[in-house]
């Protein structure tokens, strides 16, 4: 619809701007009788009285020159172009601008629509940025927390582990020292039976080359009375 | 009762039954007693009258070779019968329940006795003596001579022992040490 009363606006004004040239050609025609009835007028006027006013005359003719001159039109021509522009002026204003406000304004809109639609949509990256900047602060926060853990497990683990091989160490030097000394006492009581075996072999031997008969017969006179005197 | 004890006491009641029979039950007894004891101490004698590689003829040779002059041949007859009859692990058992057996005939307790050295006849007697004054039991000294008991007696009545060996000595002062 708006582009239809564009196209509208423009032919009409095409058409009048084509119209108006050939109103202004029909003008000029009258316009060079104009012009000479100008010069008649301004001979006329300066050659009363038998005197020739060339001064007036000059000024006159300058007045009918500026007629013909594009920068300084003549009349008819303001005239006619003055009507021409306001006819496609209000024709403009009447189809075109209109149309032209409404576009600008649509555009307008539409610019103004997508400039929000920008600022939302950097509104929400950022707030989406800002989410991504709390979840990865968060995430920092958490791998922090897991690290601290993480040090925190590894060093009670240390410590247990410490703390066991020391225990440990200390069971078996324990033990190490239980066993020299079970090995010292073992290593004693060998010694002390063979000392004792060393001192009872000898001992045999001692009464084996002592127990003559005389002490043998002594000793069995011997075992006869004691148990004799065990009277049940 | 056990069927191996079962089987001693019918091998010492059946030397008892033979030696009876041949009234000579006091000899057997001694030449049987001196023989398990010589049997216990010796174990080559041991070895040569188990090994079965060793014909039966030339083990009984080995028995009559020992008891020959030393002790009655009825008592080398039933030697002979417990060597053939296998018995000889068994032998010291059978033997002793065979002393046991007669001692109980004759209302009398077995004395083992050890000693380093022989006992004559009067030792033995004053022995019986005082064990029987000791156990309060009529009592019947068998004397085995054992020289491990280095010097004193070791006497066994039943499951009663009386020690008075150097042995015994010897040891008590090294359980001390």
């Amino acid at each position: 619809m708006r582009i239809r009363s564009l196209l509208l606006a423009g032919l009409l004004a095409v058409g009048v701007v084509a119209a108006m040239p050939s109103v202004a050609h029909a003008a000029s025609g009258n316009h060079a009788e104009e012009v000479f009835e100008c010069v008649e007028e301004a001979i006329e006027a300066n050659t009363r009285g038998n005197r020739v006013d060339y001064t007036g005359f000059e000024h006159d003719l300058e007045d009918c020159k500026k007629a013909k001159s594009l920068v300084t039109p003549a009349l008819p021509e303001i005239i006619w172009g003055g009507l021409a522009f306001l006819i496609v002026l209000a024709v403009l204003m009447k189809f075109a601008f209109p149309a032209l406000k409404k576009g600008l304004k649509d555009r307008e809109d539409k610019i103004r629509d997508d400039l929000e639609s920008a600022s939302r949509a950097r509104e929400d990256a950022e707030a989406e940025a800002a989410t991504y900047r709390a979840q990865i602060g968060d995430a920092r926060s958490e791998a922090n927390v897991i690290i601290e853990d993480a040090r925190a497990d590894a060093e009670r683990i240390r410590r247990e582990v410490v703390t066991r091989a020391e225990a440990e160490a200390a069971d078996i030097r324990e033990r190490a020292q239980e066993d020299i000394r079970l090995a010292q006492e073992r290593a004693m009581s060998d010694l002390r039976a063979q000392v004792t075996d060393l001192s009872i072999g000898l001992a045999e031997r001692v009464v084996e080359r002592n127990l003559d008969r005389d002490t043998q017969v002594a000793l069995i006179e011997s075992y006869i009375n004691s148990v004799g005197n065990e009277t049940r | 009762m056990t069927a191996e004890r079962s089987k001693v006491d019918a091998y010492a009641r059946a030397i008892l039954e033979i030696a009876r029979a041949e009234d000579r039950v006091a000899p057997v007894e001694d030449d049987l007693f001196r023989f398990a004891r010589a049997l216990e101490g010796s174990e080559p004698l041991r070895v040569a009258l188990t090994d079965p590689q060793l014909p039966l003829e030339r083990r009984l040779a080995v028995v009559d070779e020992l008891t020959a002059g030393k002790a009655l041949p009825l008592s080398a007859a039933l030697l002979g019968m417990l060597i053939g009859a296998g018995r000889v692990n068994d032998l010291g058992t059978i033997v002793d329940r065979f002393v046991e057996l007669a001692a109980a005939a004759r209302e009398r307790e077995v004395a083992e006795v050890r000693s380093a050295i022989e006992l004559d006849d009067a030792q033995v007697a004053r022995l019986a003596e005082a064990l029987g004054r000791a156990t309060g039991k009529a009592v019947e000294v068998k004397v085995v001579v054992d020289p491990s008991v280095l010097g004193g007696l070791v006497a066994r009545i039943g499951d009663t022992v009386i020690d008075g060996s150097v042995r015994h000595r010897l040891d008590q002062m090294k359980a001390q040490l």
